[in-house]
């Protein structure tokens, strides 16, 4: 049997092994170079938005027009608090309601009877004022008659303090009508009245608007656990809906390569619910900050430096954030894992 | 530039490991719920490579030109495994 030495020196040897190691080494910083140019990630996942749904009123849970995993579309009735004590507060503020207006055209009633009245008060200073003229001309006319006797005295007497009564009168009558011109006032305060309870009435018919809650998207609903009968507080969630128009997949690249991944960019995403089906999607954003352990620490107090003495970093990574086109619904579910390749992949050509 | 129809026509034992000629899809490969990356298949099709071609080479008697036969044997599987990479994966 022949035996092959570990290592002959044939030129022809070195120079095959050489070419091999040269070649290997070649392309290999060739892949490197394309793999940071077009960076994929294998720990991606599906994303999309969701709605806590809750009603801005609380109350017993009267009606669920939804079980869990359901679809939904945007403006289905999906469930319905007990309205009834909503509806007595209503009447309530009809009433308010009512009897604000009832006031307000009472006052309207009392303005004309307050207007009357003032108008009548001006006459009675017109009337006073005649009088006092025509006390004044008697009193002017027996003044020359009295001094030469023509007259008793006592007439002309009669005729002064006839003419003090009317100078008194007259003065009476112009208070009297600045009173009753004052006393008018106007219908502000029972307008305001009446606007406060409008707005109070709209308010509570809002509430019992809000104790039948609308799908505010199509979705899908999850983690419903509870039936009729419960008692919810204001605002509180009752259950979660993904909302369905909009998908995403999240993948988190490494900051060495983001300057390889523009918005807008082309993205082969596959769910992994079936991995040999592409979905085309497109880089929405990528994002701006990460909560890192080196600058973590409460806020206003001292940097929380731990000591150490680490010479090798990991990369940091940063979420890319991708919106995915029409794809068949059931490879889309909300933390299926993604694999994202950026400007590659079957879907981008 | 990727030639696409060379992808399908792959085929070797690693392949028959990873569920036949389904590279095409995600650069991940489902295995008993795990997932495992797509350069790691690559590295096995370049050791399987790499001893498929020393075992060649003794049996048509090439072995017996080279020197420095661990690293030029090594070279290949890398070389086989970058090759793979670039027309399954890269871009």
């Amino acid at each position: 049997m022949q035996r092959i030495p570990v290592s002959s020196k044939k030129p022809v040897g070195i120079i095959i092994a050489v070419l091999c190691v040269g070649a290997a080494t070649a392309f290999g910083i060739h892949v490197s170079h394309e793999d940071s140019a077009h960076p994929s990630s294998d720990s991606g996942i599906i994303d999309a938005e969701v709605v806590h749904i809750a009603s801005v009123v609380g109350g017993r849970l009267k009606a669920l027009n939804v079980s869990v995993n359901q679809r939904v579309h945007k403006g289905d009735a999906l469930y319905q608090i007990d309205p009834e004590p909503y509806e007595l507060t209503l009447r309530q503020a009809k009433a308010n309601l009512d009897l604000a207006n009832a006031e307000v055209e009472n006052q309207t009633r009392l303005l004309s009877v307050k207007t009357s009245n003032a108008a009548t008060a001006g006459d009675q200073v017109s009337r006073a004022q005649t009088n006092r003229d025509l006390a004044a001309r008697t009193v002017e006319r027996l003044q020359p008659l009295a001094g030469k006797s023509y007259i008793p005295w006592q007439q002309y007497d009669q005729a002064r303090v006839a003419l003090h009564d009317a100078e008194i009168s007259l003065a009476q009558s112009r208070i009297q009508s600045t009173a009753a011109t004052t006393a008018i006032g106007d219908l502000k305060s029972s307008i305001a009245a009446r606007d406060a309870s409008q707005a109070a009435y709209d308010r509570i018919r809002y509430e019992l608007r809000q104790t039948t809650v609308i799908a505010p998207a199509d979705g899908y609903v999850t983690s419903l656990r509870v039936k009729v009968g419960e008692v919810l507080a204001p605002s509180q969630s009752l259950f979660t809906l993904i909302a369905d128009n909009e998908w995403y997949a999240m993948a988190n690249i490494r900051e060495g390569d983001l300057e390889a991944v523009g918005v807008g960019d082309c993205v082969t995403v596959h769910s992994m619910i079936d991995r040999n089906t592409p979905i085309r999607g497109h880089v929405q954003s990528i994002g701006w900050g990460v909560l890192s352990m080196d600058s973590s620490g409460i806020a206003r107090s001292l940097p929380l430096v731990p000591r150490q003495m680490d010479w090798v970093h990991v990369a940091q990574r940063f979420p890319v954030r991708i919106r995915l086109e029409k794809a068949n619904p059931l490879l889309l579910r909300l933390g299926a894992t993604a694999t994202v390749e950026v400007r590659h992949g079957a879907a981008c050509p | 530039m990727r030639p696409a129809r060379l992808r399908s026509c792959i085929s070797g034992p690693a392949f028959l490991l990873t569920g036949g000629c389904t590279l095409r899809g995600a650069p991940a490969f489902p295995i008993m719920g795990a997932y495992f990356p797509g350069w790691m298949a690559c590295a096995l099709i370049g050791v399987a490579t790499a001893v498929g071609l020393r075992v060649l080479f003794l049996l048509t008697g090439l072995d017996a030109l080279l020197s420095f036969r661990l690293f030029t044997y090594v070279a290949l599987g890398v070389i086989a495994a970058l090759t793979v990479w670039t027309l399954v994966f890269g871009p």
